[in-house]
């Protein structure tokens, strides 16, 4: 298990110019030990504490941790992250690979080589973590390595603020995060077995029974804002509305990196972050609607963003943020795993779309839509892969997307007798299916279709080398036969691994098939509409009188949001920074001057004293002795009456 | 008592006795050779070392047992004058830990220096007293304890008789520790005519009873003073840096590394005896008020002010310094700010703390002035811009000391982290103005970070002067030989490393066996 690990984090070292090539090795070999791990757990289902030692172990004294703190090193190894795992290592391989082809012209390889591989190595322990404090390490440490990648291309002034933008927006999240953790551990310092879940190093699990501190008791206010703690930190990392705005400007990467990152595991962690927090911590019945509706409205919010954007990539992330919703909204409704069965197909189909996305840029050498064209015959397999992938998203059988995406849709249909406020964030989640394959099409109409490009001077196009196109083949074929792991004999039951409520099992097939038909027809409904305005290098002009346009500026501004926040950022950091500027002339600088003097004085006064004046060390002793007299007779027994006893 | 229970617990102290007869005896024969005498010294240690883990209960190491376990942390009878606390031999241990790294890395010193036997004896000399102030429960024998050791060490910073800086140092030492001296034993005194003993426990059983507050305030008010001389507490530190500096730097290396915390175990024995025995103060009362008496808080809250005191004017005054060993030691006299915090807190978690902190700085500040030692002996000036470009130099050399420095400023995955998070975590615990102690701990941490930082800077990131300076000023004796930086340094120092990091990542071996002794000695007492 560990070697997953230390063999990714071992290619840091790989600082050569073969260094990619050494990456992928050991990414190859991390992948195999993914796979048989995940097949491990197919084949018999559970809980396994692999290693566990304890880091730091901290004795109890009175006070708020009477039974003390352990802070504890180990790997657990279950359905969610036996797939995510699966997730993490197949998707960066081939990322790695796809980077040999696509990065090959750029400098700096080995420093990309090596954060590649070190956020690899990040996401792999957090999946593989057994306890919150350690999550929260590696969580950090995927944070970090996403700004270097982000920012890869420094020079360039957008990367570096994307970069900055998303370390920031993302460590709100964290910080929120954290303070989540901050509540857990002093409201279950003495909680749970074992003297409390404090004492016993936040583990996930105790053997093979989930600690649960949420079921085993507590004053559900307290926990339900921790419980929303969580849920900002999951929104920070899983771009979730309101904290959605970093991801589409974080397209600024490397696009391997945008596909590494953005569609396949980083903002994973987020999600991953709820599935487990809510099948070993527990959320309450507040929470978990405060979930759904996050997860309901972001899906919809997003997609009528990605509907009017002419920038390729951009229509990809604002998908990814609207599919991360859906993910959301399974986990809000209990079912953690069907959450992360999507996120795995997604990874699949998304990393295809993102990479092929990257083919077509690499070969023209623009992300505007409209100046593309054409591009069907001179890159037959990008153009295919697209298409794949465009279907998978939209859902239509039998895709990948479909089965899990209908799984969610099921699951939360299942769940609406709970909450009556289910309903409209079910209903926003089910029109999101109609725009998604709308956007989605229109992209590959715009790029693919037609006969030649819109814009004549771009270069002549060609296909990426073989580096780049096996990916794009074997991504595809997931894409295709990801969505069938369905019908493998135990993955039906895997599916309803820790949903806690009652309900219909979520699969297809035994749930309502009319469901299915209808979100099927939504899909075929909105990839129609799509080839009617676009198809066969049609491009739709909106008539000049229609009202649509304030509607399609607010979107294309994306509802002014950004702006918003510029704004409160703008006013509360310049604020912030002329009080500074206050502080630093008059307050600091003055204290330092100051100091400076006392400082040269006090040296000088002991450089003097030093030339062997011993008698005067005696003095300060004989003062010092006197200061403690002081100190013992009258400053202590003053301050302690005044304090009251201390 | 007949004499197996009696040689039995004193083996390790009995060993090094042994080895101290040895040296002056090859002295005396005319076998002076530098080599052979720091292998007698290092076997003396390391074997002593062996027995004060066996008797401590490590697994392996239970061949080496001799102290018979009925006596191991007894209850205390009558009025001993010595007792076999868990704490008190891991104190032992880390005494011989740091006595066994000088003698260690003192193997690279020139084979026919003239001093060897003098060298030695008076280090096992020196490490035989602090044995025997981890065992005293009685004030006179601890007092008397300290100065074995103390008079050793007099004699081992003059140890270059021909340097007037060592010197120097070394009258320095001398008359500010007499002064000391006479303090901690007036102190004793006072506390005699006041409790009507000196031992201990007895000590600890009086406290409520007594009815003279003023001349134990008194006696304890001179106790404080003599031992912070030992401790290097502001403003009782002033020799500490004239002797740091003009001291060889493997003795500067046991002075920092093992000496001064003899006066933090003190520490330990004087205080959180007695203070645990006194009733807390009401609300609204004054010490003074009634016939009891309620020395505790007073105690507390004047060595709390003089942790504070302490780690913040040591911090200070190590970022204006321009030479290494003075950096280093002001920066050791900060470090003996944080471990006060443990004797003021008293918890178990606090002793802890402070234990585990005495512990990583054996290994880091001790570390550190080996480092400054072997860097002396390639020939490199003692101010911290000579020291330039070393990290390109010597980067192996310049990679240990960095991680000295990082673990000082408490860098996770070192063994100073560590220290820092279970001394700060346990006054955070404690509640009440403690907290605040944890605030200031934390604060000057951050502090000290600028001036580790710089030194890395300098080490690391500045050119190497391009023209090799000819050496203006007569260089330093113990780099007259010039022999390099020697296998038993770079064993020793690339040792402590190793160590710094293992015990970074994996402490609880060592946590968990102070925890246990910490829990022992707050429940027995002593």
């Amino acid at each position: 298990m560990a070697f997953a690990i230390v063999g990714l984090a071992g290619t840091r070292l790989a600082k050569l110019e073969w260094g990619g090539w050494v990456a992928v090795a050991f990414s190859a070999a991390a992948m195999v030990l993914g796979v048989l791990i995940a097949v491990g757990e197919m084949l018999s289902p559970g809980q396994y504490v692999n290693a566990q030692f304890t880091w730091l172990q901290l004795a109890g004294a009175p006070g708020p941790f009477p039974n003390g703190i352990s802070l504890v090193v180990g790997t657990l190894v279950d359905p969610l992250s036996a797939l995510m795992l699966l997730v993490v290592t197949v998707v960066g391989f081939l990322v790695l690979l796809y980077s040999i082809g696509y990065m090959h012209q750029d400098h700096g390889l080995p420093r990309y080589y090596a954060e590649l591989s070190l956020f690899l190595a990040a996401m792999t322990g957090l999946v593989l973590s057994n306890n919150l404090l350690e999550f929260f390490l590696f969580w950090e440490l995927v944070g970090v390595c996403s700004y270097f990648l982000i920012g890869f291309y420094y020079e360039k002034p957008s990367a570096a603020s994307a970069a900055k933008e998303a370390f920031l927006v993302t460590r709100v999240g964290d910080v929120l995060f954290l303070l989540g953790i901050f509540i857990y551990f002093f409201h279950f310092a003495t909680t749970g077995p074992n003297g409390g879940w404090a004492a016993n190093g936040f583990v996930f699990t105790n053997g093979s029974t989930p600690f649960l501190p949420v079921a085993s008791g507590g004053s559900s206010t307290l926990l339900t804002i921790a419980g929303l703690l969580i849920l900002g930190g999951a929104a920070g990392k899983s771009a979730q509305f309101p904290l959605h705005v970093w991801l589409p400007d974080a397209m600024e990467g490397p696009t391997t990196v945008s596909a590494l990152i953005h569609a396949a595991t980083m903002v994973a962690a987020g999600v991953y972050l709820l599935a487990i927090t809510s099948v070993f911590i527990g959320f309450t019945a507040n929470d978990q609607l405060a979930i759904v509706a996050i997860g309901g409205f972001t899906t919809f919010f997003a997609a009528t963003m990605a509907v009017v954007h002419p920038d390729i990539k951009r229509v990809i992330a604002y998908s990814t943020i609207s599919q991360l919703g859906y993910m959301v909204l399974a986990v809000g409704a209990g079912f953690a795993m069907v959450g992360l069965f999507h996120l795995f197909t997604h990874a699949f189909f998304k990393a295809l779309l993102f990479l092929a996305a990257g083919s077509v840029i690499h070969a023209v050498g623009t992300q505007d839509l409209f100046k593309m064209g054409g591009l069907r015959k001179p890159m037959r397999v990008t153009a295919i892969a697209f298409a794949i992938g465009g279907l998978s998203l939209s859902g239509i059988p039998p895709f990948a997307g479909f089965w899990s995406k209908d799984d969610i849709l099921g699951a939360v249909y299942s769940q609406l007798g709970s909450h009556p406020l289910y309903w409209p964030f079910f209903l926003l989640a089910f029109a999101a299916v109609f725009l998604t394959a709308y956007y989605i099409f229109r992209a590959w109409f715009l790029a693919f279709s037609g006969d030649r490009a819109r814009d004549p001077s771009l270069p002549h196009a060609h296909e990426g080398p073989w580096t780049m196109r096996v990916p794009l083949v074997v991504l595809s074929a997931f894409a295709v036969a990801a969505g069938l792991f369905i019908f493998l004999p135990n993955f039906q039951s895997l599916l309803l691994y820790g949903a806690g409520a009652s309900g219909i099992p979520p699969v297809y097939g035994t749930s309502d098939l009319l469901l299915s038909g209808v979100s099927v027809g939504l899909g075929a409904g909105g990839i129609g509409l799509s080839y009617y305005l676009w198809g066969n290098g049609r491009v739709f002009v909106l008539p000049e009188a229609s009202p649509l346009h304030s509607v399609r500026r607010l979107l294309l501004n994306r509802y002014y949001m950004k702006v918003g926040y510029d704004w409160i950022g703008l006013r509360l950091v310049y604020g912030i920074s002329r009080g500074a500027d206050f502080l630093d002339r008059y307050v600091i600088d003055g204290t330092v001057r100051g100091l400076e003097q006392v400082f040269s004085t006090l040296s000088n006064q002991l450089r003097r004293a030093q030339s062997g004046v011993v008698s005067d060390y005696a003095a300060y002793v004989i003062a010092g002795l006197l200061g403690v007299f002081v100190l013992l007779l009258i400053v202590a027994p003053y301050l302690l009456a005044k304090l009251g006893g201390g | 008592m007949d004499a197996s229970s009696f040689i039995g617990p004193f083996v390790p102290e009995l060993l090094l006795l042994g080895a101290v007869l040895l040296v002056f005896l090859f002295d005396v024969l005319g076998i002076r050779r530098n080599e052979g005498l720091s292998t007698i010294a290092v076997a003396a240690t390391s074997l002593a070392l062996l027995s004060v883990l066996g008797d401590l209960g490590f697994a392996p190491l239970g061949v080496f047992a001799t102290l018979p376990p009925a006596l191991l942390d007894a209850a205390p009878t009558g009025a001993p004058l010595y007792a076999f606390t868990s704490l008190g031999l891991i104190f032992q241990a880390i005494f011989l830990l740091s006595a066994l790294l000088v003698c260690l890395a003192s193997a690279s010193r020139p084979s026919n220096e003239k001093g060897a036997p003098i060298f030695y004896g008076l280090l096992l000399l020196a490490t035989l007293g602090m044995l025997l102030v981890a065992v005293a429960t009685d004030l006179i024998f601890l007092l008397l304890a300290i100065e074995v050791t103390s008079i050793s060490t007099y004699l081992l910073v003059a140890y270059h008789r021909r340097e007037s800086r060592s010197l120097e140092a070394a009258m320095k030492f001398f008359i500010i520790g007499a002064l000391s001296t006479v303090l901690s034993f007036y102190g004793a005194s006072l506390l005699f005519g006041a409790y009507d003993s000196t031992n201990l426990f007895a000590i600890g059983r009086a406290t409520s009873t007594v009815g003279f507050p003023v001349l134990v305030l008194l006696g304890y008010g001179f106790l404080i003073a003599g031992l912070a001389f030992k401790v290097t507490l502001v403003p009782f530190h002033a020799w500490a840096v004239d002797v740091y500096d003009g001291a060889p730097s493997d003795v500067s290396a046991f002075l920092a590394g093992g000496t001064k915390k003899i006066g933090l175990f003190a520490f330990f024995l004087v205080f959180l005896g007695p203070i645990l025995y006194i009733k807390a103060i009401g609300a609204g009362e004054s010490p003074f008020q009634g016939g009891a008496l309620d020395l505790g808080p007073v105690l507390t809250l004047t060595l709390a002010v003089l942790a504070v005191i302490t780690m913040t004017v040591g911090n200070l005054l190590a970022l204006l310094q321009k030479e290494m060993k003075r950096m280093l030691a002001y920066s050791s006299i900060s470090q003996a700010g944080y471990m006060l915090i443990g004797v003021t807190i008293g918890t178990a978690p606090a002793i802890t703390g402070a234990t585990m902190q005495i512990f990583a700085h054996v290994l880091m500040k001790g570390g550190a002035f080996l480092v400054v030692a072997g860097v002396a002996a390639l020939g490199i000036g003692p101010l911290i811009d000579d020291w330039k470009g070393l990290g390109t130099r010597r980067p192996l050399l310049g990679a240990a000391f960095a991680l000295m420095l990082l673990s000082l400023a408490g860098v996770p995955l070192t063994v100073g982290f560590v220290s820092k998070f279970v001394l700060f975590s346990s006054a955070v615990q404690a509640q009440g103005y403690f907290v605040w102690l944890a605030v200031a701990g934390l604060l000057n941490s951050a502090l000290s970070v600028f001036y580790y930082a710089r030194v890395l800077k300098v080490i690391f990131f500045d050119a190497a002067p391009t023209v090799p300076v000819a050496p203006t000023a007569p260089p330093p004796a113990e780099a007259l030989p010039a022999g390099g930086l020697g296998y038993g340094r770079a064993v020793t120092i690339g040792l402590i490393a190793v160590l710094i990091v293992a015990f970074g990542v994996y402490p609880q071996p060592v946590l968990g066996a102070i925890q246990a002794a910490a829990q022992h000695f707050i429940t027995v007492g002593a």
